[in-house]
């Protein structure tokens, strides 16, 4: 299974297709697609540039990553596991 | 400190203007990704795992109190309240928005700061001795020399579209304090035949993938002709070197299929034309230029300080900082005082809005308004009255920015690693950490002295960790994070490539792996030999097995 993600263009913040489309912020709220659906709905995303920057397909079990690049998915996901940015909330 | 002419004046604020544009364009979508990203990089902007980032230049590491204190201002507005310092003296904000650019960099040209040629293939910031100006051991300060090459390589047009990135680093004594022999071209100020000011000159040094130590390729460069022998070099490179594969196409992969005197007689073919022309550097100009690095009006002062001493004695911890974080300097009655950035489990280079906000101030009441950014990624107050380093010492305490570890053995350089970088394989930042943890006690680190570990997250090497007395180089098995340790690198005049000792470890097995290493060395040292010594003495064997004597190694 595959969800959609990139960085938004305004702020590079990581973002991910969610359900019927919508532009989300957590990969728990990210659509699970099917291969063959997965391909259409990273083209629909790829056609709104102004939104996503670079978006490419990660694999997933449920909404674990799970390929190869896991640990950096889930590093993007859940931001960097260590330092200063860890005391500061973004705004909402 | 060099402060901007008209013309650099100019240059930035149509440089912000443009690129104010830019931004919008892409912003509106007028412009794709792929059109904009050769644009935001000519401007020190990624995009990186989490946000865009921001490099900004410290040109040679030199900074006023003011642009420090703007520094904090844009962490704390822009970003989340801290920025990085990194090996290349440069400071790097992770979280800006990219809207918000064109005000940072408006904001930074405010104080003659700006992040053009912080990034892509052109020449990238010049780095030099942190302590220049300030080393006793010094031929001449070397920061008016990195200022004429900065204004010569700034939107250089023959240089705007290199093979690949190039970095110049210069120090003008014997001691390398600036691992100019890791760089593309390294400079070293010696004394000319006509005792004048020469430059003994390295070419092709780098690390990366495929590391290499520079090679000397000429003795003693007449100072007026520097420019006209740099173009020489970066015109050989850039006529002759690869521009088909980014993993070949550095100026050392070039020395190397050559060889240093074919690649020499290259240069000098260029070089021969090129000395006749206008790039000679006028006399007038290199006074004007210097007359800008002039000493501050240091107060006559005896060579050592009651105030000092007292409380050396009276303080165990002032003691040990002034063992470890205070340095001589040329000038009697003066120090030179490191700011470690390197707390026991911090990150690195790491720095708060606060502390950057504090350092600014203590640079102006105890510094000449000077700081300095070291490539150790720690910061230095370069020019301090003995008489005044138990008060700043107590201040930089309060802060958390007295860890009295300066080239000791926490005091590691690391890149941010997987935590943040879209091209690391691993985390390099928790390494560091558990390092620092495992490590930490003080007794211990001076009883071991100094030794230098250098962590990357992945071969590009901005952990420098080939040159780390250890290195430790995080790589990618199959998804899992594990990391391979070298021994014997060295940066400095004595360069060296450290060896891999053996399979990669997981992470939680480094920190114990490298302290069986230091416990190894504290066995076979002699007297004296600090543990680059004993390991250039013994080779790597002794703390191969060390390290794989407990650990559960994997292929």
């Amino acid at each position: 299974m595959k969800i959609i993600t990139a960085n938004r263009l305004s702020d590079g913040r990581v973002i991910y297709v969610g359900e019927a489309g919508a532009v989300v912020d957590s990969l728990s709220a990210a659509a699970v697609f099917e291969p063959e659906a997965a391909d259409a709905a990273l083209a629909e995303a790829a056609a709104q540039p102004a939104v996503f920057v670079n978006p490419y397909l990660v694999e997933v079990t449920g909404h674990t990553p799970s390929g190869r690049d896991r640990l950096k998915e889930t590093i993007r996901s859940a931001g960097p596991t260590v330092g200063n940015s860890l005391k500061h909330r973004e705004p909402a | 400190m060099y402060r901007y002419d008209e013309f650099d004046a100019a240059l930035v604020r149509e440089r912000v203007e443009e690129f104010r544009d830019q931004v919008e364009r892409r912003a509106s979508g007028a412009l794709t990704e792929d059109q904009f990203k050769p644009l935001r990089l000519m401007n020190g902007v990624y995009l990186q795992l989490h946000a865009y980032m921001l490099r900004v230049a410290v040109p040679y590491g030199v900074m006023s109190g003011a642009q420090m204190r703007r520094l904090a201002h844009i962490a704390r507005v822009y970003d989340k309240g801290y920025g990085h310092f990194t090996t290349r003296c440069n400071i790097q904000y992770n979280w800006p928005a990219l809207t918000d650019l064109p005000a940072i960099l408006s904001e930074l040209a405010e104080v003659e700061m700006h992040a053009i040629q912080t990034s892509g293939n052109c020449i990238r910031n010049t780095t030099t001795d942190v302590f220049a100006g300030a080393a006793d051991d010094e031929l001449e300060d070397p920061r008016p020399w990195c200022e004429v090459i900065r204004q010569w390589s700034t939107i250089h047009p023959e240089f705007s579209f290199l093979p690949r990135k190039f970095k110049i680093a210069v120090v003008a004594a014997e001691k390398d304090r600036a691992a100019i022999r890791t760089h593309d071209v390294g400079l070293q100020i010696v004394k000319g035949a006509d005792g004048g000011t020469a430059f003994r000159v390295f070419v092709g040094g780098g690390q990366g993938r495929l590391p290499h130590i520079a090679q000397e390729i000429a003795p003693a460069v007449p100072g007026h002709e520097l420019l006209a022998y740099l173009t020489a070099i970066l015109r050989a490179w850039n006529l002759l070197g690869r521009r088909d594969n980014i993993h070949k196409a550095r100026i050392k992969i070039l020395v190397a299929s050559l060889g240093i005197d074919a690649f020499r007689t290259e240069v000098d073919k260029h070089f021969a034309t090129l000395r006749q022309e206008d790039l000679r550097i006028p006399d007038a100009e290199l006074t004007r230029i210097q007359s800008y690095f002039t000493p501050p009006v240091f107060a006559d002062l005896p060579k050592t300080s009651a105030a000092f001493d007292r409380a050396v004695l009276a303080d165990p911890d002032f003691a040990r900082f002034s063992r470890n974080n205070i340095r001589r300097h040329k000038q009697p009655g003066y120090a030179s005082v490191i700011v470690s950035l390197k707390p026991v489990d911090g990150v690195p280079g790491d720095i708060t809005d606060a502390q950057m906000d504090l350092v600014a101030d203590l640079a102006e009441r105890y510094s000449f308004d000077e700081v300095r950014a070291a490539y150790e990624q720690n910061l230095v107050l370069p020019h301090v009255r003995l008489d005044d380093t138990p008060a700043l010492w107590r201040e930089l305490l309060a802060a958390g920015l007295a860890t009295p570890n300066a080239d000791l053995v926490t005091d590691i350089i690391a890149c941010p690693g997987l935590d943040y970088c879209s091209l690391a394989n691993a985390r390099s930042i928790p390494v560091a950490q558990a390092l620092s943890r495992q490590l930490g006690d003080l007794d211990y680190q001076e009883r071991v002295g100094p030794v230098r570990i250098n962590m990357s997250g992945c071969i590009n090497a901005c952990g420098h960790h080939h040159v780390g007395h250890i290195g430790v180089l995080g790589v990618d098995r199959k998804g899992e994070e594990y990391y391979q340790i070298t021994v014997g690198g060295s940066p400095d005049e004595q360069a060296a490539l450290g060896e891999i000792v053996g399979r990669s470890l997981p992470s939680e097995e480094v920190a114990p792996a490298i302290a069986r290493a230091l416990d190894r060395y504290l066995e076979v040292r002699t007297e004296g030999e600090r543990f680059i010594d004993t390991v250039r003495r013994l080779g790597a064997d002794p703390f191969r097995d060390a390290i794989y004597e407990t650990a559960d190694a994997v292929a």
